[in-house]
């Protein structure tokens, strides 16, 4: 087949050692690396991001992320061609090779943001391109004049590329511990608001000098020297240690009998438990409060899950639920809403939670019988429909219009207790632990979900709906479950939504909360309940505190989601059963060329697929 | 789907009164009655209160053709991705964003230059046919790098990608051209109104109807008389044996997205001068009712793309009016977008074949 025979022949080359084709991918390379950072200088990213320091006094992070391209430009280029199954090594390239690869890659790359500098100097290109401002210029020029700039420029990322074509050159164990240790600065610094209020509220409790006072570390936002260093040698020794002599815990737990793992694991989970509960306390308001937001996706996303996930429904009007969730508890509890006598927030629970899972029913009911893609655009329909309704004049004495519902009461549970006088549950920390509880409830009835008879009956639908109406499953009763327990999971959300921002406006029920919600999903791998914990706290997590990352978290989300289901469309933490089904034929293949590659002596070619997802 | 009836009829006696009384029919029949009635009820209560004069219906019909055209044209990439690839690129409204968008960067100097008012034919054809060129590299790129590496996974792996390469690319516009909305330059020669057989026609959106009805025939042309709209059609058949016939597979795939690609650009340009404005959501909506014009004329089939989207682009400029005014609704022009949504999701349920498609044609 024409197609076949294409990326055949693209993946032979990945296989090729000459000396040739490793300058053809270095030049490959090196266009991709240069056009990517062209790519982030004029999308506003570099400039944006370099408002912010990395490395206090050193490293801006638009500066840092230039780099980071420069260097993966180079690492690329100069990977040795990959082994196949079944055939023996290669002989090992020479280490010039692959240095001179890097060294060209780097170049071209360095080449090409020259290019835009001196593009940039000598035509007005802010009158289109509004991110090429006098401050993108100086970052390039690294504050020089053009010409030095772009010759700087070129040296620099030719430099920089020859540095990470090396690293291949290095020890796998010394490779894991410059890569651990460059990763750990770069998140270090990233996070240090966070690591930084963790450490100081930990200091606190525990009365110690050097966790109370961070001055050491860090300097406002940024890394200070001393602390870069000290990470880099610390991360970098601690993950060398681990590449040289194995795993530590890896090693201790396999000491440990067989029968005294389950209380290991106990332990770790009791930790765990622990850690969360006093989360709050050490991390402050800023951070619980984030932390309830994490909260409310992770219980959209299970909601989704079970729908998405489990019974293989793509809907994409997943907002619909969680605006109706977040409207129903408003217009329930608000006294500003048409209720006489409004409820408090838990007597309006079981009736939200009947209310959506009804929705859930009557969205779900007309839809039964579409194919997958066409289901998922009515959902979408369904939700644009939600949305456009809730902001109409036509219900604004139920909805509020425009303005929406205001004043909603916080959970407050009513009763005193004797010692405390609380809870009131209306601070962030508070709320923090009844969102944590429900997402609690929800992962332990997803995972009894999973394995239950309906979650099976799920996973036969997902796989063949004829061949699962034929053994018996009710199609019908079995979709309608999963849009039922998936809208009243993610109700949760909802309520908990309202009554934590104290009012609902239509503008937050908008499609992106649908798509949010599914790249997390997609993020973790569908299916996977750690998986949609993992993808809320890196999509949801990561830009309330990456504040720089606000304007482009949606550009992150799209290339998300392009790039997840390219490179891994299992996700991160993908359920085992998922990834057997998407690598199935590639385990197949792999099989088939053990069994039958040496006898036939089968072209290399085949056996190609081993090694990337399609 | 036949299979799946055989099956509840077998098991049916087992299954008892909840399968001969199916929900879903039930749900259906109750949802249809109320349209009719809604329909019936909201329609005479408008005409009988006449708050819209002859000559107001008759600008609301243009405005929804005009509209409707560029619909169709847009609608045309769907149905062609679809056709071929089976696969609903729901990026294509971000393609034809990009030719608008960009080509306003060409349209401002030359309105600054007053080039646009001297040769505003040539201009307006320079215009286009950069916006085309804008938009097929999109649609080439969006193919090369998020589709191609796709063909043959599961059905909805493609989707999520297309749903997140919508989002980057416009994203990625927001960042390269800024997030304010562009007033679109105008021609002075397209101000004011034309009398088309008596009828006194927005100029702009005169072009517009003229020039996709020029291209959606055309387009037809290319299909059902050209050697590559033959392959194209016999790789939608059965790419292994089109392969098989020596054709190049990858290669009418490109094609497709180019011609997609190039029709969604021209539509750009005479979106822009309709709406007199550019910005980086521009293409989000329009794809989405270009989506729904397509299932409506039945997915895969051009001629259904044009009747699909004229229809649309009517229903949308009408119904709300005519319907929701009489029924006492206010401020009806912020239901318009749910008007789209709602006759696309009432095609999906009752036909998902579409108008001229058969009724259970899409249920594979």
């Amino acid at each position: 087949m024409a197609v076949a025979t294409a990326t055949r022949r693209a993946r032979i080359e990945e296989f090729d050692t000459t000396p040739e084709s490793m300058m053809r991918r270095a030049i490959k390379a090196g266009l991709i690396g240069g056009g990517a950072a062209v790519y982030l200088c004029l999308v506003g990213i570099v400039p944006r991001f370099d408002e912010r320091e990395v490395i206090s006094g050193l490293l801006n992070l638009g500066r840092t992320i230039l780099i980071l391209t420069v260097l993966a430009t180079g690492y690329l280029a100069a990977r040795p061609a990959k082994v196949l199954p079944g055939q023996p090594e290669p002989p090992a390239p020479k280490a010039g090779v692959g240095l001179t690869a890097g060294l060209v890659s780097g170049a071209i790359a360095g080449f090409l943001t020259a290019v835009l500098l001196l593009l940039g100097d000598a035509i007005p290109m802010r009158n289109v391109f509004v991110a090429v401002t006098d401050r993108l210029l100086d970052i390039l020029a690294f504050g020089q004049n053009v010409w030095l700039g772009a010759l700087l420029q070129i040296l620099f990322a030719a430099g920089l590329a020859l540095v990470a074509s090396g690293v291949h050159l290095l020890r796998p164990a010394l490779r894991s511990a410059f890569l651990t240790g460059l990763v750990t600065v770069l998140m270090a610094s990233l996070f240090s608001t966070i690591i930084d209020q963790i450490l100081t509220g930990t200091g606190e409790y525990v009365r110690l000098q050097f966790l109370d006072d961070t001055g050491w570390l860090y300097d406002g936002d940024a890394l200070t020297v001393f602390g870069t260093i000290l990470l880099f040698v610390v991360a970098g020794a601690l993950a060398y240690s681990r590449a040289t002599r194995g795993s530590l815990i890896k090693r201790r737990m396999e000491a440990v009998p067989e029968a005294q793992r389950t209380t290991v694991k106990l332990i770790a989970f009791a930790l765990i438990a622990a850690f969360l509960l006093v989360l709050p306390h050490i991390a402050g308001r800023f951070i619980s409060d984030v932390l309830g937001t994490i909260g409310i996706y992770i219980l959209l996303g299970l909601g989704l899950n079970i729908v998405v996930g489990f019974a293989g429904l793509l809907d994409l009007g997943y907002v619909a639920f969680f605006a109706i969730g977040a409207y129903a508890t408003a217009m329930l509890t608000s006294p500003s809403a048409f209720t006489e006598g409004p409820l408090t927030f838990w007597a309006a629970l079981p009736v939200v939670v009947v209310i959506t899972t009804f929705c859930g029913i009557l969205i779900g009911a007309p839809v039964l019988r579409l194919r997958g893609d066409y289901l998922a655009i009515v959902t979408l329909g369904f939700g644009e429909i939600v949305r456009v309704l809730v902001i109409s004049e036509w219900l604004r004495p139920w909805t509020g219009g425009a303005q929406g519902i205001l004043s909603i009461p916080d959970p407050n549970i009513g009763i005193s207790l004797p010692l405390i006088g609380g809870p009131e549950l209306d601070t962030p920390q508070e709320l923090y632990y009844v969102i944590l509880a429900f997402c609690v409830l929800a992962v332990f009835v997803s995972y009894r979900l999973q394995d239950s008879r309906l979650g099976r009956a799920w996973v036969a639908l997902r796989e063949d709906e004829q061949v699962a109406e034929a053994m018996g499953i009710s199609i019908i009763k079995t979709k309608l479950m999963a849009f039922a327990l998936g809208a009243a999971v993610g109700s949760f959300g909802g309520m908990f939504f309202a009554a934590k921002i104290g009012s609902v406006f239509p503008n937050s029920m908008v499609l992106l909360v649908s798509i949010l919600v599914l790249a997390l999903i997609v993020l973790g791998g569908m299916g996977s309940i750690p998986g949609v914990i993992v993808g809320a706290i890196v999509l949801v997590g990561l830009p309330e505190i990456l504040r720089e990352f606000v304007e482009y978290r949606l550009l992150v989300y799209g290339a998300v989601l392009v790039a997840i289901m390219i490179l891994r469309p299992e996700g991160l933490f993908p359920s085992a059963r998922r990834r057997r089904e998407l690598h199935e034929e590639e385990i197949e293949e792999a099989q088939f060329e053990a069994r039958h590659g040496e006898t036939t002596g089968a072209p290399v070619v085949t056996a190609g697929g081993s090694e990337d997802v399609r | 789907m036949p299979g799946g009836l055989v099956a509840t009829e077998a098991t049916g006696r087992r299954i008892g009164i909840a399968a001969r009384l199916p929900i879903r029919k039930i749900i259906l029949w109750v949802l249809s009655i109320l349209i009719i009635v809604g329909v019936i009820l909201g329609s005479r209560a408008t005409l009988q209160e006449g708050a819209y004069s002859a000559a107001n219906w008759r600008d609301f019909v243009i405005l929804g053709v005009a509209q409707g055209s560029l619909y169709a044209l847009i609608a045309m990439g769907y149905t062609l991705v679809y056709g071929i690839l089976f696969m609903i690129n729901f990026a294509h409204g971000e393609v034809f964003m990009a030719g608008a968008f960009t080509s306003f960067f060409l349209a401002r100097p030359l309105a600054e230059s007053g080039f646009l008012n001297s040769n505003p034919v040539i201009a307006i054809g320079v215009l286009i046919l950069f916006s085309i060129l804008i938009s097929v590299v999109t649609a080439v790129l969006l193919e090369r790098i998020a589709y191609r590496p796709l063909r043959g996974a599961p059905r909805l792996v493609p989707l999520i990608t297309a749903i997140g390469a919508s989002l980057f690319l416009q994203n990625t516009f927001r960042g390269f051209f800024g997030a304010r909305v562009r007033g679109y330059p105008i021609p002075e020669a397209l101000r004011g109104r034309w009398d088309i057989f008596g009828l006194p026609i927005l100029r702009t959106q005169f072009l517009a109807i003229v020039g996709a009805a020029l291209l959606v025939v055309a387009l037809y042309y290319l299909i059902t008389r050209t050697r590559t709209g033959r392959s194209m059609r016999a790789v939608g058949e059965d790419k292994e044996i089109a392969a098989l016939m020596g054709i190049n597979v990858d290669r009418v795939i490109v094609t497709t997205f180019v011609i997609g690609g190039g029709l969604a650009g021209a539509a750009g340009v005479l979106w822009a001068l309709v709406a007199q404005q550019v910005n980086f959501f521009m293409g989000f909506f329009p794809g989405i009712k270009a989506f729904t014009a397509a299932v409506l004329g039945g997915i895969g089939n051009v001629v259904g793309a044009a009747v699909g989207g004229l229809i649309l682009g009517v229903l949308e400029s009408v119904a709300p009016f005519l319907l929701l005014e009489g029924a006492g609704v206010p401020s009806v022009n912020q239901i318009k977008d749910a008007v789209a949504f709602t006759v696309l999701v009432l095609v999906l349920i009752f036909r998902p074949g579409g108008i001229l498609g058969s009724a259970e044609e899409e249920k594979a």
